[in-house]
């Protein structure tokens, strides 16, 4: 919506026809004698090739071997965790990594274990001796290296870094400590970042939108190298990923950005193996015929897709190698269709019921692993004897790596017996970073002299003025600026930070909270993304594990449901699956619509407190604002902070003084007791705050009774004390907020006081919440929030019969079945 | 680990039991089987043997503590070991005292500024449900929360609730408030603590009398020919010799029953009565320990061999204090014979909640016109028949002791039939 883009009508209207170029397919067909000619390969890089291949291949079958027959090489050994195999893939692996370098960030498929084995090898090639030595020294306090060194005698530093990262890796499978993730990860997890094997993922097509954010990461921040996106030929149907084809080839990065305006610096490599997990993407559960016409569909640029045939190493070489100088010219993003095949089931519990032995055998018979050293044994490059002492070299080193892997002795797994809080400890990085980078932050004018922020200043920061008089709206600095100060003062500290949404930039946000920012930061620093919450929060996801800062928008609680995987999966679960390895400094805004019906209206807390590893709040004063985005925007762990559309306006009554001007931070975990009471206790969350309040004002004209207040501007994590301490004072507890009654954050925290409280209660703590309902049109809204008489008749129905009072909204224990069993 | 040992469950009917003596002590080491201590039931003593092996850590209930069956009584483990998890919760112990000051507690709930309205719902006699907060500051306050009228959601009696009797006690608080008497400065006396089976004699009678309107009758009749039988039976010797007087009572009671069921009957409440088929005949027997009530169950159906051979046994049991809890209940109609300590009349209690007890008195000689109108000295036997006058009148009483009389003075018609 910028105003500087004029949309003419006589543009758009005009007749004319869309034209695409043609995409190559399997162009490549020099020999190898052709190449060593042409000097682009020395005599050992073929041979390297090869030897890079078999040990991807050795490393396949070893695990295969161990998950069927639980025995490989006299190496008995149980492993119960999940083996997704891409044996037959290759040279479509090595073929890509072999112009890669440590500062190329490459992201797994959901089978990449020889994608990861490729890019380590290739790395390994490229870094000196003391460039590995002090990568593997540094890695988890050398721990792993130190494993690896008792494996033995080693040729040289590359052959123990070669050592290091296949026992890495194997032990992470494993699960054991030794693993590059302390095993929390496992084979769908593993990675090492070092070498620029960045993660890979369970989810299918996970690293679409993740690989997306670590490009924009190095966009924004002129990091050097580019990104590689691996995804499975299943994968392009899912949503995500084309979310993020999106994200990567929105037009502003040319026509807008002021800055680090060059297109964005990814591979989307698509591995085309034909399958899913057994369907055949060609010809069955999908229909694009090849898959490098996908990003026709995406960008006029077509993203200068080819196909290329993943079956011949030099071939994905010589395709890479054109990829590589489109992206380093600012001319991504890019794509290619790597095709290759799979001999291996999806898992070993697959019984390869749909394709035949036939396919399979044929597919055999161009195996690289067989007819690339056959071509180099034919141009004389090697003999035979050299092949088999390769094949012997990475026979022996495999089964040393696995004997060392498998022994619980040299590989120990995490004692949960000893240490209970191993996972624990990894669940949150709680750090405190100022700022990822220490470059001058970019913006258009400074701070002091932004009007946005001037303005924001100017403002009387509390409800009343000296005199007790309630301060005019228009003059009254609110929850809305709270959190815009806190942005602008971060946005002029912490250079990576960025932020994005839809409309975040002009419109400022659906809520005004980056009212003016335009004015103030170029593009690159805060800019409207595309109508993708799953690119939306997965890019943050991408952009924070690179080193960044992001604070994404999904306007409306409900779009979390857009996102559920980036939330749930992938934001959540980075730190702990990589053994803290990964910080998570994303802050994801999310807003409880009023007024907008059943769809924009959902207060989803529950959800998102329910997911370990989110840090989950919702302020409901300027004061709980402020200083929660404060601590969210300096933290290193992902968070959710809730809004409430019916409070942006609302003025600080409750903090004394008001807002203060200076710094400060709440810690999430903290509650705020709003008003003091000794008969009954009202807990809170979100704008239902001030409906309690409403009650509790009623509660002391009407029937002598003073409400204790907590609002809950966190919920994950939640300190008690707080809230034990007032319970234990009254013995009366309500529970009040706008989520839908069944399964309401706040039925956990009934339990919990209900346990840590029992003999102090007088009543069961009553949970008030929405009903289990659709969000009917804001019309009745009284019929579906609490109200301060529902929390009222709460009281005098379940918890202390009130003078004289009659309940209106009242609940009977016969109606609270009946609702139940009709799941109303 | 620690291990509990814990209160046997004596019988089915059996609730709670009363530690007697502690064989061990803390530090001991035991092993299993090794007796631990002693209790009492209602009325029988029994030795609980170890069920762990080590040390005896720590014991949760001081001798005379009464103790809920199967709740944790001590803990055996290794030496030092912390066992306070084992330590029971429940209040089992009748004798914990209650505070004497009340304590304060810090904080005040809400009293609304008028009493409340809410009247109480309770049905008479159904124990309202006391909240976890109001029940905590009744202990602590050592008042009754029972008592308290209930004002909150379904008649649960609340916090405020117990602040209100708090402010003004119940009279019937004051009575049941523990009061604390002033040791004199002298030792003229020694408390003692009642054993289980004086407690739950001091109850059941008090219970009864309490209750019941009970009244007694006294006759006697001529003992001539249950005297010569006797004489009879000891002549020949053997388990006959050992049948007694006492013995061709029960007999006769249980047959002369059958034709009166108000007596052999249990009072279910004040309007409604149980009565039994069969004669299930309490006895009295005299213990160390104190009275004891053995039950000859189905008495109607056995000879008077059997009678005598099981009340031989019973008596035996109930004097040792061995036997079985379940033998001690059941009874529908008792016995109580005080005639070898010479007692020539007496009023004695019902056994709730039957609704009869006959007292089986000294023989004396009294003096009666015979036929030719010449005096003449007879051997009389005294009957004294307590009665529950809510289920039986008085007529009918006389009635069945009339023929009671009648049977025992033909006692020889009565075995033959």
């Amino acid at each position: 919506m910028p105003k500087s883009l004029f949309v003419d009508p006589a543009e758009v209207r005009e007749a004319g026809k869309v034209v695409f170029k043609d995409i190559p397919v399997n162009q490549y067909n020099k020999t190898i004698k052709e190449e060593l000619k042409s000097g682009k390969y020395k005599r050992e890089d073929l041979i390297r090739i090869f030897r890079d291949m078999t040990v991807l291949r050795e490393f396949e079958t070893m695990l295969n071997l161990i998950k069927t027959q639980g025995s490989y090489n006299g190496i008995d050994h149980t492993y119960p965790g999940p083996a997704h195999l891409s044996t037959g893939q290759e040279a479509a692996c090595v073929g890509q990594a072999y112009l890669l370098d440590e500062n190329d960030f490459a992201f797994g498929s959901h089978r990449s274990h020889s994608e990861i084995l490729a890019k380590a090898l290739s790395t390994i090639e490229k870094m000196s001796d003391e460039q590995l030595m002090e990568v593997m020294e540094n890695f988890l306090d050398g721990k792993c290296l130190r494993a690896t060194e008792k494996l033995g005698e080693c040729k040289d530093k590359k052959e123990l870094a070669i050592r290091f990262i296949l026992y890495g890796t194997l032990s992470e499978i494993f699960a054991r400590e030794t693993g590059f993730h302390m095993g929390m990860g496992g084979s769908m997890h593993a990675f090492f970042l070092p070498f620029g094997i960045y993660p890979n993922n369970a989810i299918v097509g996970g690293s679409g939108t993740i690989s997306t954010g670590a490009a924009l990461f190095k966009k924004i921040n002129d990091k050097k190298g580019i990104v590689v996106c691996n995804v499975g030929d299943a994968a392009m149907a899912r949503g995500p990923v084309w979310e993020a084809l999106n994200f990567a080839a929105m037009d502003q990065y040319k026509t807008l950005w002021e800055s680090h305006n060059d297109g964005m610096p990814i591979l989307y490599n698509i591995f085309n193996n034909s399958y899913g997990m057994g369907d055949q993407t060609r010809g069955e559960t999908m229909g694009q015929d090849r898959m490098s016409r996908i990003a026709s569909g995406v960008s006029p640029t077509q993203f200068h897709a080819e196909t290329v045939d993943g079956y011949n190493p030099l071939a994905v070489i010589d395709a890479m190698e054109r990829k590589l100088e489109l992206l380093r010219n600012g001319q991504g993003p890019v794509m290619l269709e790597t095709v290759t095949y799979r001999y291996s089931g999806h898992s070993v519990s697959d019984q390869n019921a749909y394709r035949t032995k036939e396919e399979i055998d044929t597919w055999k018979e161009v195996d690289p692993l067989v007819t690339y050293p056959a071509k180099l044994v034919e141009a004389g490059v090697m003999t035979e004897d050299e092949v088999n002492a390769i094949l012997k070299e990475t026979s022996d080193r495999m089964t040393m790596i696995c004997k060392a892997a498998a022994d619980p002795e040299f590989s120990p797994y995490c004692d949960f017996n000893k240490d209970p809080a191993v996972v624990e400890r990894l669940m949150y990085s709680n750090e405190k970073v100022e700022k990822f980078d220490d470059r001058e932050p970019e913006y258009l004018v400074p701070k002091e002299e932004a009007e946005g922020y001037k303005k924001i200043k100017s403002k009387v920061r509390n409800s009343v003025d000296e005199n007790g008089k309630p301060v005019s709206k228009m003059k009254m600095y609110n929850l809305r600026d709270a959190l815009s100060e806190v942005i602008y003062d971060r946005f002029y500290e912490d250079p990576t930070m960025i932020a994005y949404g839809e409309d975040c930039r002009d419109w400022g946000g659906a809520f005004a909270v980056y009212r003016g920012m335009m004015d103030a930061l170029p593009h690159s620093r805060i800019f409207n993304s595309p109508l993708a919450e799953g690119a939306i929060v997965g890019t943050a996801v991408g952009y924070a594990l690179s080193g960044g800062r992001a604070l994404v928008e999904l306007m409306y609680a409900d779009f979390i449901g857009c996102a559920g995987d980036e939330i749930f999966n992938q934001m959540s679960k980075w730190q702990a699956m990589s053994a803290g390895i990964l910080k998570m400094p994303v802050v994801l805004r999310v807003s409880v619509g009023s007024k907008y019906g059943a769809q924009h209206s959902q207060d989803w807390t529950a959800l998102c407190a329910h997911i370990p590893g989110l840090k989950v709040c919702f302020p409901a004063t300027p004061w709980e604002a402020k200083g929660l985005m404060e601590t969210a925007l300096k933290g290193t762990d992902p968070v959710v902070f809730f809004e409430s559309q019916r409070i942006y306006d609302i003025g600080e009554q409750f903090h004394e003084g008001g807002v203060p001007e200076e710094r400060y931070e709440i810690e999430i975990g903290d509650v705020n007791k709003v008003r003091d009471g000794k008969d009954v206790t009202i807990i809170t969350i979100g704008a239902a705050l001030y409906r309690a309040v409403d009650a509790a004002k009623q509660l002391s004209e009407k029937y002598g009774m003073e409400a204790d207040i907590i609002n809950l501007h966190s919920l994950v994590p939640l300190d008690y004390t707080k809230i034990v301490e007032s319970v234990r004072k009254t013995g009366k507890v309500v529970l009040v907020s706008d989520a839908c009654a069944r399964g309401s954050f706040l039925n956990d925290v009934s339990k919990n006081i209900t346990e840590l409280c029992f003999d102090d209660l007088d009543a069961p703590p009553v949970v008030v919440g929405a009903r289990n309902w659709i969000t009917p049109p804001f019309e009745f809204d009284e019929y579906f929030f609490p109200q301060a008489s529902w929390i009222i008749d709460a009281i005098n129905d379940k918890i202390v019969p009130l003078n004289g009072h009659v309940s209106e909204n009242g609940c009977t224990e016969a109606e609270a079945l009946r609702r139940a069993k009709q799941g109303v | 680990m620690a291990n509990a040992v814990i209160m046997p469950k004596a019988g089915i009917t059996v609730e709670s039991c009363i530690i007697g003596n502690w064989e061990k002590k803390v530090g001991d080491e035991v092993k299993v089987g090794d007796i631990l201590f002693t209790y009492e039931t209602d009325k029988a003593s029994f030795e609980c043997e170890s069920t762990a092996e080590g040390t005896l850590l720590e014991i949760f209930f001081d001798e005379g503590d009464e103790v809920p069956c199967l709740v944790n009584v001590c803990a055996v483990g290794n030496k030092g070991e912390d066992c306070s998890a084992l330590r029971p919760s429940v209040d089992g112990a009748e004798e914990a005292p209650a505070p004497v000051e009340k304590a304060e507690p810090e904080a005040v709930a809400a009293a609304p500024a008028e009493a409340p309205a809410v009247q109480s719902t309770a049905a008479e006699g159904k124990k309202s449900p006391v909240s976890p907060r109001a029940k905590k500051l009744a202990e602590r306050a050592g008042v009754d929360a029972s008592l308290a009228t209930p004002t909150g959601p379904n008649g649960r009696i609340i916090e405020r609730d117990v602040r209100a009797i708090m402010e003004n006690p119940p009279v019937a608080a004051e009575a049941s408030a523990p009061v604390a008497a002033a040791a004199p400065a002298e030792e003229e006396y020694t408390d003692v603590k009642f054993s289980g089976i004086r407690k739950a004699i001091s109850k059941s009678m008090h219970t009864s009398l309490s209750t019941m309107a009970q009244l007694t009758h006294n006759t006697s009749f001529d003992a001539t020919t249950i005297l010569e039988y006797r004489k009879a039976l000891k002549a020949m010797g053997g388990d006959y010799a050992g049948i007694t007087l006492g013995d061709i009572v029960l007999y006769a009671v249980s047959r002369t029953l059958k034709n009166h069921p108000d007596l052999n009957a249990h009072m279910l409440d004040d309007t409604s009565i149980r009565l039994f088929k069969h004669v299930n005949l309490g006895v009295a027997v005299d213990t160390p320990r104190g009275l004891m009530v053995p039950t000859i169950f189905r008495a109607d159906e056995m000879s008077l061999l059997e009678i005598s051979k099981a009340v031989k046994e019973l008596a035996a049991q109930c004097r040792e204090g061995n036997i079985s809890p379940d033998k001690l209940s059941g009874g529908t109609f008792t016995v109580s014979n005080l005639g070898s300590l010479g007692v020539e009349s007496f009023s004695p209690v019902i056994n709730p909640p039957q609704t009869g007890i006959l007292g089986v008195c000294k023989t004396i000689d009294r003096v009666r016109k015979a036929a030719d109108g010449s005096i003449e000295i007879y051997p009389a036997m005294c009957l004294s028949l307590t009665y529950d006058h809510r289920a039986v009148d008085g007529s009918p009483a006389s009635r069945f002791q009339k023929e009671l009389g009648e049977n025992l003075e033909n006692f020889t018609v009565l075995l033959a039939k």
